[in-house]
């Protein structure tokens, strides 16, 4: 279980404090400014904050470093790369905190669909493949907690979506995971929602429950409404 | 990449030592390699032992102690910057050991003890190191990280260039200012190697293993942290490593440009980014280039320095690296 109390951190974070069972997909929306990313880097111990962090019980912080790289995995939304890493290489990276076993590489590039791109540099990828490959690198830990940050940035429909099924299918397994979203109506497939307003959690559970007209006109200032529109999935789901 | 790594380990192992015999035996008093062999057993003439073991042997190491540091200085802060452009030169690092040379010379303190001039040196590049990581937040563009070295080059060169107008008319400190602006290795002794071989040697094996975390590293500090690695410990590592590598060299041979810069980017557009495999073939490679670029400082005339060669060399590089990937 993972469990947060009294996150403080100036503007950014205030005062926020939930938990959160394994084996749940958590979409965590809220405007630009609200506190998403901020509040990922806190759940993975990448920011000093006021409050605890626990998993499983244990405090976050007193966790060992190699342990933490196997307990939680954090996608941060840079995509840049300075040096010529073949993509293999980059994903293998997951396995750190493993000794460098090379598990589940393959499996990983194989699930963000860039096993063509396997000895490419990443240097020379799209910012879309890019998003994939640090993807796939965070899935190779194997961590059971999952923070991403805005997962679905420059990927195209499909990958969005095979991201979303992606997280579906490792909360099915047991994982826990937080993903930070900008698009309200992938939200809805996520078990539950966390809004973030201004550095507050102003709304935390099922998707219907939380994503109200109201909570939306309040927090984002856009009208919701009930409508006929496209809607787009994957093949055979 | 792999398959590369022990031919081009071996290649730069032969270049090294075809550049350690070169060094061995050319100079005024010109041997043949049979001629160094022997007297490096021991055996041949007097004359010949003299010049291999009490001049050339001296400089070679100093030679392969300064390249290799500042080779493997320049792949770490490359690396701890995320930069390919980043090294001790361009950041003044250099440049802030020299001045603390510069002023414990001009103070007269090189003559209290040998180990006077080291230790200033290292004390201005740690100086140095201090601003640079105080002046741009890592991560930061590199024309930031650029601009804060050139700023640092000028003031550090500001201050050499005062010490040195001031001392003018003392022409044993002003010459020896000016070893250090120029960079050399002519007339190094064994007490120079003492200075500084075990030291950098002692620093690239504490080096060598962060390859793994490096290459981390340089693809995002958090990513690394979340990934298992301690971010905070391995950053002072870094820090102190290069630091005290590119201290020690510029304390015996003076500023020499250019090799942390250009050694780590070419073999990295060789054989790859990986730091488990770049950090000791840069070592291999800046130690040939150091000893290469000092031949002809032998027999050309004496304004023709190890920091005038490795500058002209390194010069040109630059700016077709510049060219080619703009930043």
């Amino acid at each position: 279980m993972l469990r947060a109390e009294g996150l403080n951190l100036g503007s950014r974070l205030r005062a926020v404090s939930f938990h959160l069972e394994a084996g749940l997909a958590v979409a965590v929306v809220g405007p630009n400014g609200a506190g998403k990313s901020t509040l990922l880097q806190a759940l993975a111990g990448l920011l000093r904050v006021e409050g605890r962090v626990s998993w499983q019980g244990r405090e976050l912080s007193r966790i060992p470093f190699l342990e933490r790289g196997r307990t939680l995995a954090w996608l941060g939304q840079e995509s840049h790369a300075e040096f010529a890493f073949p993509v293999r290489e980059v994903v293998a990276q997951g396995r750190h905190a493993w000794g460098d076993d090379g598990q589940g590489v393959e499996a990983a590039l194989a699930a963000l669909d860039i096993s063509y791109l396997a000895q490419r540099p990443i240097t020379q990828l799209s910012g879309g493949e890019r998003r994939r490959v640090f993807l796939a690198r965070a899935l190779a830990t194997g961590a059971p907690l999952q923070l991403w940050d805005e997962p679905a940035a420059n990927l195209d429909v499909r990958h969005a979506l095979e991201v979303v099924k992606l997280a579906q299918g490792l909360a099915a397994h047991g994982s826990t995971l937080l993903v930070t979203l900008h698009d309200l109506r992938t939200a809805y497939r996520f078990h539950r929602v966390m809004v973030l307003d201004q550095g507050r959690l102003v709304g935390f559970g099922p998707p219907a429950a939380v994503l109200t007209p109201e909570l939306i006109r309040t927090v984002f200032r856009v009208e919701a409404r009930q409508g006929q529109a496209m809607v787009l999935e994957l093949p055979g789901e | 990449m792999k398959g590369r790594t022990w031919p081009a380990a071996l290649g730069l192992g032969l270049l090294l030592l075809v550049a350690v015999v070169a060094s061995l035996a050319l100079g005024d008093f010109t041997l043949r390699p049979l001629e160094v062999l022997r007297a490096l057993g021991g055996g041949g003439d007097e004359l010949a032992r003299t010049v291999v073991w009490d001049l050339r042997m001296p400089r070679t190491l100093v030679g392969l102690a300064v390249g290799g540091a500042l080779a493997a200085s320049g792949v770490a802060m490359q690396a701890f910057f995320r930069n390919s452009l980043a090294s001790p030169g361009l950041l003044g690092v250099s440049a802030g050991g020299a001045l603390g040379a510069v002023t414990a010379l001009a103070l007269g303190a090189g003559a209290v003890s040998l180990w006077t001039v080291p230790a200033a040196s290292i004390l201005g590049a740690f100086l140095a190191t201090g601003a640079v990581m105080l002046l741009a937040r890592r991560g930061s563009s590199p024309e930031h990280l650029l601009l804060c070295g050139v700023a640092l080059n000028a003031i550090f060169g500001a201050g050499t260039s005062f010490l040195l107008a001031l001392n003018a008319g003392q022409f044993q400190v002003s010459g020896q200012i000016l070893f250090w602006l120029m960079g050399g290795i002519e007339n190094r002794t064994w007490q120079h190697v003492w200075i500084s071989l075990p030291a950098i040697v002692l620093c690239s094996a504490l080096l060598l293993p962060l390859g793994r975390a490096l290459n981390l590293l340089s693809l995002g500090e958090p990513s690394a942290q979340s990934l298992g690695v301690d971010v905070g410990r391995l950053r002072w590592q870094l820090i102190a490593l290069s630091t005290v590598l590119t201290a020690l060299a510029t304390a015996v041979g003076g500023m020499v440009g250019f090799v942390g810069l250009v050694v780590p980017h070419l073999l990295r557009l060789a054989f790859g980014p990986d730091h488990r495999r770049l950090l000791p073939l840069s070592m291999l490679g800046g130690a040939a280039l150091v000893l290469l670029c000092d031949l002809p400082t032998r027999f050309l005339p004496g304004g023709m320095r190890l920091g005038v060669m490795t500058a002209l060399l390194g010069g040109p590089f630059l700016l077709w690296m510049l060219r080619r990937n703009p930043c």
